[in-house]
């Protein structure tokens, strides 16, 4: 209202009658001056549509560019073009092998390695898997696992494995790299100790001292073997040796196949004692001598990929991350308490270190 | 009276913020300002692939924008109220709605970026520029203070928002630090 006014005022000549009342000479200049503002924000509002009509017209012509191109992408991924790169991935193994004491997928538990080695085993673009095995073995139900892992990785996907040894890689540590088709470690690495160990502390005279005594109800005589506070009893012992033997068996039955040898020819070897790289070979227990770039360059070999080929990380980096936030919050109970964690356990394990 | 008559009212005469009666159209006006200058910055943004296409995603980035001026201008009227100024907090909004415009100067310039005629940043600061100024403008009127103390009113909350954000970059990185030592 107040524009047309004003506008009415300027275009129909009626000044000699306003001049006559006397504010409206003050009044007149920002009235004619809103009227030239008022024009101005019009014709920018009138730009500012065109504009926003192009922009979004664009946009728009861009989006579908984009979907067509998308589309061209797909097909060529179903022609082939595009197909991922092949790669070898490389799965360390390090440190004592235990069952992880939780099903989160970032603990570093035999259930979490088994778990990666299916995992990779099915990508297409991975063509072999290196084991790079680092760890003086472990439990004897966790090392099983991720040896079971590889043996039906194996069977299903046909793709070669190779055990890289490092520093140690002994007892079960052994026992993994056995599933593999080729096994390389330095000449030094300590390897072998082919066995089995069960081992309870007796800590009876200690208790007798501090006037503790522990008084077991028992179901079965056997209820309570491998108790640390009595002597342990013949009979124990002896049903303890068969378990082991048992183990045993199982372990050198897993080298004879893995090694291509018989268990006749495994059983002088497995007496438990350790051996370098380099007797390790000669004792046929090794394929050859290399670091981690030969075990590398050895599955890229296997899987087709020839020498020096790409190498496919195993982490998750949401895993990882997960995992050093559970390191550094204590999220699965601190190191004093896995420590004092010392129950009995049948091990395929090297204590020498 | 239509919103361009009421923009060019406060143009023209930007007394009226301060008058005791709210002028005519404001609300009008300065929520339209903040619909042109969401548009404004969608557009920017689409060209810039940043944001999805579709209605959620304007009206995402539509109530990001109120929540925002909403925020800075009840800091900017508690800031004003506790150094002694007077004025309306809900009038401040709605005038800062009006500022709002400036931002659909944002359209051609993702075009000239998109062209390599502006640099893309410094194209967007000076739009940001202009509305800061234009608010210190407005600010400066509707509580009646010097420019100076207009301008640390209307700087205030960005520099609470950039020292909130050092903090926790510097938080982040020390947290960082501390998982990976």
């Amino acid at each position: 209202m107040e524009e047309q006014n004003n506008s009415g005022a300027d275009s129909n000549g009626r000044q000699p009658q306003q001049a006559a009342q006397p504010a409206q000479p003050a009044r007149q200049e920002p009235a004619a001056a809103r009227g030239g503002t008022a024009l101005w924000l019009k014709i920018i509002a009138v730009l500012y549509g065109l504009s926003l009509i192009a922009a979004f017209a664009v946009v728009n012509r861009a989006d579908t560019a984009r979907k067509a191109r998308t589309k061209d992408m797909d097909l060529s991924k179903l022609t082939g073009l595009q197909k991922k790169k092949d790669a070898v991935a490389v799965i360390p193994i390090y440190g004592v092998i235990s069952q992880g004491a939780s099903s989160r997928s970032w603990e570093r538990g035999s259930q979490q390695t088994a778990k990666r080695i299916r995992t990779l085993a099915a990508k297409k673009e991975v063509k072999a898997i290196v084991l790079d095995i680092n760890s003086p073995g472990g439990s004897v139900g966790a090392v099983q696992e991720i040896y079971s892992a590889v043996l039906k990785a194996k069977a299903e996907t046909k793709k070669p494995f190779i055990a890289r040894f490092g520093e140690v890689s002994a007892s079960g540590g052994y026992y993994v790299g056995a599933a593999c088709d080729q096994i390389v470690s330095h000449p030094g690495t300590i390897t072998g100790s082919i066995g089995v160990i069960f081992s309870v502390s007796n800590i009876e005279g200690l208790m007798k001292k501090v006037g503790l005594r522990n008084e077991a109800i028992k179901s079965g005589k056997f209820k309570d073997i491998g108790s640390m506070s009595r002597e342990m009893s013949p009979e124990e012992r002896r049903l303890l040796q068969a378990m082991i033997d048992d183990s045993y068996e199982q372990f050198v039955a897993a080298v004879a196949q893995g090694r291509k040898m018989t268990v006749e020819q495994v059983k002088p070897l497995a007496d438990g004692r350790i051996y370098t790289g380099r007797q390790a070979k000669e004792a046929g227990l090794v394929d050859k001598f290399g670091d981690l770039q030969d075990a590398v360059d050895a599955a890229g070999e296997a899987g087709g990929l020839g020498k020096n080929p790409r190498v496919l990380s195993d982490g998750d980096p949401f895993e990882n991350l997960m995992s050093l936030l559970d390191t550094k919050l204590s999220l699965r109970g601190s190191a004093v308490e896995q420590a004092l964690d010392a129950t009995p356990r049948v091990e395929y394990r090297w204590s020498g270190r | 009276m239509n919103p361009i008559n009421t923009l060019a009212a406060l143009i023209d005469k930007p007394e009226l913020l301060a008058a005791a009666d709210r002028p005519e159209g404001l609300g009008r006006t300065g929520m339209l300002g903040y619909l042109a200058g969401t548009l404004g910055i969608f557009a920017w943004l689409r060209i810039y692939s940043a944001v999805p296409p579709g209605f959620m995603s304007f009206t995402a980035v539509l109530l990001c924008l109120l929540g925002l001026n909403f925020l800075m201008a009840g800091l900017l009227h508690l800031f004003m109220d506790l150094t002694g100024a007077r004025g309306g907090a809900g009038r401040l909004f709605l005038a800062f709605g009006c500022t709002d415009y400036l931002m659909s100067l944002l359209i051609p310039m993702a075009f000239f970026a998109k062209l390599n005629l502006v640099g893309g940043f410094a194209a967007y600061s000076a739009c940001v520029a202009l509305l800061v100024y234009a608010r210190v403008r407005i600010v400066k009127r509707v509580y009646a203070v010097s420019a100076n103390k207009a301008a640390l009113g209307v700087l205030l909350p960005y520099a609470w928002l950039g020292a909130a954000a050092f903090v926790a970059s510097v938080y982040s990185l020390a947290w960082l630090i501390w998982l990976i030592i």
